[in-house]
């Protein structure tokens, strides 16, 4: 999942959904006396296969009263056609109030962690033996909002479309249904000429059995993704049905004006009963995108009438303990098993060495600051390409110790490699103070360690300039960065996406037969090696070729008004949890 | 008259059209393809050269400029078809386009932000009008003493804040600090959905335009109160033992507000072509929004209506302008 | 009259300069106010621009305002020097060590917790631990600069096709005005805001560039935008000037035409110029600390509006560190356009009874 726009040098997208359950609200201890620790979110992660609406009241919950949320800095979705989505803000808010897919997530009250528990499905599917082949039973009670029953056939027509290259290309379907389900060599699902029926897919009455590729004992996981939930036979075509996709949540869509708002009602043809884990509490909501930080901020501190059934996506760091004292509970500090790297480009820097002094050279904490991230708060300094709390992954540290800023050390690994005054060419985005204040750090830290700095400002997606083989910029650079979580919590989301050849996100361009073949080897093992097998293979990407400098795991801060009750981190998407969100009156 | 009013309109469309064209070779003749940004948003940034060339194809950005802007301008008036990819829109007269960003025509959604800066815009070029003269004429009045001094001052370092800072404070001291009573909750309500709420929710918005603006105001009609008091028909008047009040209103302001009222209307065209940093920091989706997003959005067929309007909207109140002070002013002869 | 400060409101931002001339938009009328001073000839030897700065001198306003002028100008032009003599940098600071990260990351020493701290006597900035003081001379600097810059350059446009359309006349004057109507008509913000970017991407992989390329584009924009009011008001005086005996004279005796233009009428225009300079600085000024705002500007040195910028939510934590920029803008703004108006008054004989 990509965040759209994020406010670090390290600028540019991340993927989410996670398992690091962290609750992390630091507003137990005394409120002002600074930020809690960070706490290492435990590995809780049940699936409850048997989950049955209506969902779990959620304590002192009250119906009625008006939400609005406001989204500093993220210009929100673009369009909200399900099958699209693959953003952590577009997601978290869709999946919990507008669009219902096979399963989906629910916090435990009792424990704070996250449940993977059904959603339009009656359990979490049955695979074979294998893996190679899952079924599902589509509910009869889920309706849309025009009153219309859920099919079966609308769920299948949803997975085809997901294989859409031309109508949705960058989406999730691209990477997971591509590659895992059987529609066939070079289906490109229901559109165009060469578009049709998917013969892996076979509906009977409400059961739906979808043939796999390959093992692929995450179907489940990727259920809970809106791409894999139904979508309308009829009036529902690209591009136009993102502007206002009829919904089947219990909220449904009365305005969405791209970058500026989104308005959601109550959709009265939702039946708690048919959902394990959604409630209808507020009236409405509202989403302001693209807010400005320093309003938002001073919105939630006031606790003014407009500020008490306030929701704020992301809390300033400057604010950090003001916002801890006056939001007491209401201020989250979430996890988002989301980590930062720099990426050395590996066919130009050549030598670890030199890979090893960029490391030792990055001032972490001056950089974070400079650019509005508390250190150990929003930043936590990261070692492993895997994040905390994902299963499987092993506490190393690529070079001994954990990397700090130290020049001197820079300088003698360059001065071993023979490579003083190496000249390192990247690029920061100038569109903000903030950015070009981290970016003044950064090269001083660079500086200082003996390298030769070109810093180029570019104000347009990194990603967009990375993958442009042929743009001028992008063949001087020799230094990029990655943003990179989860999609769900196995490394199978993590690991491949940054270090395979040929993928978007290897910014790094890595490229060893010797991890190349193990990435395609590890999904076949038996499944309970898969995971250790992954953190074998971190470390030893780490320790003998550290393609990509991890610099950072990354939290979010949430806060809301004090008349916003149930308010808690969702781990599972790196987001509010909005499914148990009240107004108390 | 009328063929004055034929000649200035002719005129202005020739500046209106210049200006759509000036968008449109900026974006044609700018560092990338104005296909890029449709196709790495419909893409989701995975835009390869063979899909961006097939955007080109299909919004027709691979032809040259003169072809593509005259089909632009033919759909103004007769509509036309248009094609993103693979998606197919009919576009009916006046078509402005179609935002790849807000998949609507910008037609539709001009329509639609309209009201809201026509109201931003209409009561902050009031309040100019309401709060600079009569402090401008009281600033004349006393001509040199320290009232005079201070309230043009005063009214000075105002506006040398930046505006967005002013606004900015304001609307958090208005509404989150002292939380003060109906300043205290701004926002835009359609003035058919509930006039009061339209009222209310624009009065903070209105005051800081109109108190920010107005100085120029207060400076301007102090100048020409000046000015025209010490006039010979001025003291004339005042010969006549004809009373101070009388005096000053009856003639000295009127032939004041001669020039004021023809810099309000420049005003006024300027606030209405889209009042940027208001609605930005108001969070008012009007014009001035519209095109501030879709620059950052390079959505190129909705920042040309917005620059279009803007000049139309210009070349309009250009117009009112002259053919008003003509009427407020005998001397002047319209050719 | 005035075509100054209000630059950041949206009124002005689409016409930074315009104000009082476009109300001579359609008549060639003079404005109240701006009363050409040649007009009013002078019985004793003095010229006119002699009388105007003897009444100059005489004004208390004025002479304060210039003293503050002079005083930013000093500064602005000494910046390093006086970074120098304080021994301070505008290098970025150690945030690690000098900010409080339990404390919305406030500087450790110093101000706004505690007391003076004379190894920075204006504080360091939060996030970045900069010393204030000197980015706030820096700042200095390239404000006043920029402003110069810009008014510099909308003066020669402006002058010129002013100096042309009103004297040649004709068709070339038509053609002049309706360029000047044009731009005019121009949605000033939008065309800056997508310029801006433009401007920059084309000088994305000179980095040694880049900085002077910001710069730069920032003064095309502001003077592109900004030259039509001086032009307007070159127009109208030359038109009224041309029919004069010592131009028609220098005519018959066969003078060149750009010989008059620069001997004959540039001189009878210093005054009108004078004042629309100096009513154009504080605009310029304002207006770049208003476009920061929507990210037009130069990122990479340090300038006024940048800096309130960075400090626009510290109004309430680091109050010191929020006024530092803004007083400085208000006061030279402020001080600028007194001024300008006291040049005016003195230049134009009729508004200073």
């Amino acid at each position: 999942m990509k965040r759209n726009k994020t406010l670090a040098v390290v600028a540019g997208f991340a993927m989410a959904g996670s398992l690091a359950a962290c609750g992390g609200d630091g507003g137990d201890d005394n409120a002002g006396d600074g930020p809690s620790e960070f706490i290492e979110a435990g590995s809780g992660f049940e699936k409850i296969a048997d989950a049955t609406g209506p969902a779990p009241e959620v304590e002192g919950s009250q119906v009625g009263g008006d939400i609005t949320v406001h989204v500093p800095l993220d210009p929100g979705p673009e369009n909200l056609d399900p099958t699209d989505g693959w953003s952590v803000l577009g997601n978290s808010i869709q999946q919990a109030l507008t669009h219902r897919s096979l399963t989906q997530y629910r916090r435990n009250a009792e424990s704070g962690d996250m449940e993977l528990v059904p959603d339009l499905a009656t359990d979490l599917g049955t695979p074979n033996d294998d893996y190679t082949e899952w079924k599902f039973t589509v509910r009869d009670d889920a309706t849309w909002e025009n009153g219309d029953p859920i099919t079966a056939d609308e769920v299948k027509f949803g997975i085809e479309r997901s294989f859409d290259v031309e109508n949705f290309p960058g989406t999730p379907g691209q990477e997971y249904s591509v590659k895992n389900i059987d529609c066939g060599e070079g289906y490109t699902g229901p559109y165009g000429d060469k578009g049709g029926d998917c013969a892996g897919i076979v509906v009977d009455g409400q059961d739906i059995t979808i043939k796999m590729t390959r093992p692929f004992p995450d179907m489940d996981f990727w259920g809970s993704f809106m791409a894999m939930g139904p979508i309308p036979l009829e009036g529902s075509e690209p591009p136009a049905y993102g502007a206002k996709p009829l919904s089947n949540g219990p909220y449904k869509i009365q305005e969405f004006r791209p970058n500026e708002t989104l308005v959601l009602v109550k959709n009265p043809e939702w039946k708690p009963e048919s959902d394990p884990a959604r409630h209808q509490y507020a009236d409405s909501w509202t989403f302001k995108f693209d807010a400005d930080q320093e309003k938002v901020d001073a919105i939630l501190l006031s606790d003014s009438a407009e500020s008490q059934t306030a929701v704020s996506n992301r809390v300033g760091a400057t604010n950090v303990t003001k916002a801890q004292g006056a939001l007491g509970d209401n201020f989250i500090q979430q996890t988002g098993q989301c980590v930062s790297y720099l990426a050395p480009d590996y066919s130009k820097i050549t030598d670890i060495k030199i890979r090893k002094a960029i490391a030792y050279a990055f001032d972490y904490e001056n950089i974070w600051l400079a650019g509005g991230q508390v250190p150990n708060v929003t930043r936590i300094p990261a070692s492993t390409i895997m994040p905390p709390g994902m299963s499987g992954r092993k506490d190393y540290q690529p070079d001994g110790d954990q990397f700090t800023f130290d020049p001197e050390k820079a300088k003698e690994l360059l001065a071993e490699a023979g490579a003083e005054n190496y000249k390192l060419s990247f690029i920061y985005d100038d569109s903000a103070p903030e950015l070009v204040d981290a970016n003044a750090q950064q090269v001083k830290g660079f500086e200082a360690a003996g390298f030769e700095v070109e810093a180029i400002a570019y104000q347009e997606d990194a990603y967009e300039l990375f993958g442009n083989k042929d743009n001028p910029i992008n063949k001087k650079l020799n230094l990029r960065t990655v943003n990179w979580c989860s999609d769900w919590p196995s490394a199978y989301t993590m690991i491949p996406p940054l270090v395979s050849k040929g993928s978007q996100y290897n910014t790094a361009f890595f490229d060893e037969q010797e991890v190349q073949d193990r990435i395609d080897e590890i999904p076949t093992l038996p499944l309970e090696e898969q995971a250790g097998a992954w953190g074998d293979l971190d470390e030893m990407i780490g320790t003998e070729y550290l393609p990509i400098i991890p610099t950072a795991y990354r939290n979010d801060l949430f806060g809301a008004g004090s008349k916003i009750g149930g308010f808690t981190g969702d781990a599972a998407m790196s987001a509010i949890n909005y499914k148990d969100l009240y107004v108390i009156k | 008259m009328f063929a004055y009013i034929v000649k200035r309109l002719l005129a202005g469309m020739v500046v209106v059209v210049l200006i759509s064209i000036a968008v449109f070779a900026l974006f044609w003749y700018g560092p990338e393809s104005p296909a890029r940004p449709v196709c790495e948003s419909k893409t989701g940034g995975k835009c390869t050269p063979e899909r961006l060339a097939n955007f080109e194809k299909s919004l027709g950005y691979d032809n040259p400029i003169y072809e593509e802007y005259g089909k632009y301008a033919k759909g103004v008036f007769v509509g036309r078809e248009l094609t993103i990819g693979t998606q197919r829109i009919d576009c009916d007269a006046p078509c402005l386009g179609y935002s790849f960003k807000n998949n609507t025509l910008v037609w539709d959604d001009l329509v639609k932000r309209m009201p809201a800066t026509v109201s931003v815009a209409g009561g902050g070029a009031l309040l100019y009008l309401l709060l600079g003269i009569p402090i401008g004429v009281a600033a004349a009045r006393r001509r040199g003493s320290l009232t005079d001094k201070v309230l043009v001052s005063s009214f000075l370092v105002v506006s040398s804040v930046p505006y967005y800072l002013f606004a900015l404070l304001a609307w958090i001291y208005c509404t989150l600090v002292f939380e003060i009573p109906v300043l205290g909750s701004s926002g835009y309500t359609p003035f058919t959905d509930n006039p009061w709420k339209w009222a209310t929710g624009l009065l903070l918005p209105w005051l800081c335009l109109g108190l920010f603006g107005c100085t120029q105001y207060t400076r301007y009609t102090r100048g020409a109160m000046v000015e025209a008091l010490s006039e010979d028909y001025i003291r004339t008047a005042k010969a006549k033992g004809l009373p101070a009040s009388t005096v000053v209103y009856r003639h000295g302001l009127r032939s004041a507000l001669v020039p004021v009222v023809t810099v309000f209307g420049i005003d006024l065209g300027v606030l209405l072509a889209g009042t940027i940093f208001t609605e930005k920091i108001f969070e008012i989706q009007g014009i001035g929004l519209w095109g501030l997003n879709a620059v950052v959005a390079k959505d190129l067929q909705v920042v040309a209506a917005t620059a279009l309007f803007g000049a139309v909207v210009m070349v309009i109140s250009n117009l009112v302008v002259d053919l008003i002070y003509s009427v407020l002013d005998p001397r002047v002869r319209l050719s | 009259m005035d075509w100054q400060t209000h630059c950041l409101d949206e009124v002005s931002m689409s016409t930074p300069t315009m104000g009082s001339e476009t109300v001579g938009h359609l008549s060639d009328e003079a404005v109240p106010g701006d009363e050409p001073p040649a007009k009013k000839r002078q019985v004793s030897g003095k010229s006119p621009i002699q009388i105007a700065l003897g009444r100059l001198r005489k004004d208390k306003v004025a002479m304060t305002c210039f003293t503050i002028v002079m005083f930013f100008v000093l500064i602005a032009i000494f910046a390093d020097v006086l970074q120098n003599l304080f021994d301070v940098t505008t290098e970025p600071g150690n945030p690690a060590q000098q900010l409080n990260p339990m404390n919305e990351l406030l500087p450790y020493k110093g101000p706004p917790s505690g007391g003076f701290d004379p190894e920075h006597p204006f504080g360091v900035a939060p996030k970045t631990a900069t010393d204030n003081l000197a980015v706030w001379l820096a700042g200095c600097r390239t404000s006043l600069l920029i402003a110069s810059l810009a008014t510099l350059v909308a003066s020669i446009i402006g002058i010129t096709l002013g100096l042309i359309a009103g004297f040649v006349g004709g068709v070339v004057d038509k053609a002049i005005s309706f360029v000047i109507d044009f731009f005019l008509t121009v949605p000033f913000l939008l065309m800056a805001l997508t310029l801006a970017p433009i401007i920059n991407q084309r000088f994305a992989l000179k980095p040694d560039l880049y900085e002077k390329a910001q710069l730069w584009s920032l003064v095309a924009i502001l003077a592109f935008f900004g030259w039509m009011g001086v032009a307007r008001l070159v127009r109208g005086e030359v038109l009224s000037l041309r029919e004069r005996e010592f131009i028609l004279s220098a005519r018959v005796i066969g003078m060149p035409t750009t010989r008059i233009m620069i001997k004959e009428l540039l001189p009878n225009l210093v005054a009108p110029i004078v004042v629309a300079v100096s009513l154009m600085l504080p605009a310029f000024i304002a207006a770049e600390a208003g476009l920061a705002y929507l990210g037009i500007g130069i990122t990479q040195g340090n300038s006024w509006g940048q800096t309130i910028l960075r400090a626009s939510n510290y109004y309430d934590d680091y109050a010191l560190y929020f006024w530092e920029p803004l007083l400085g803008i208000v006061i030279l703004v402020v001080a600028l356009n007194l001024l300008g108006d006291a040049i005016r008054d003195a230049v134009d004989p009729k508004t200073r009874r």
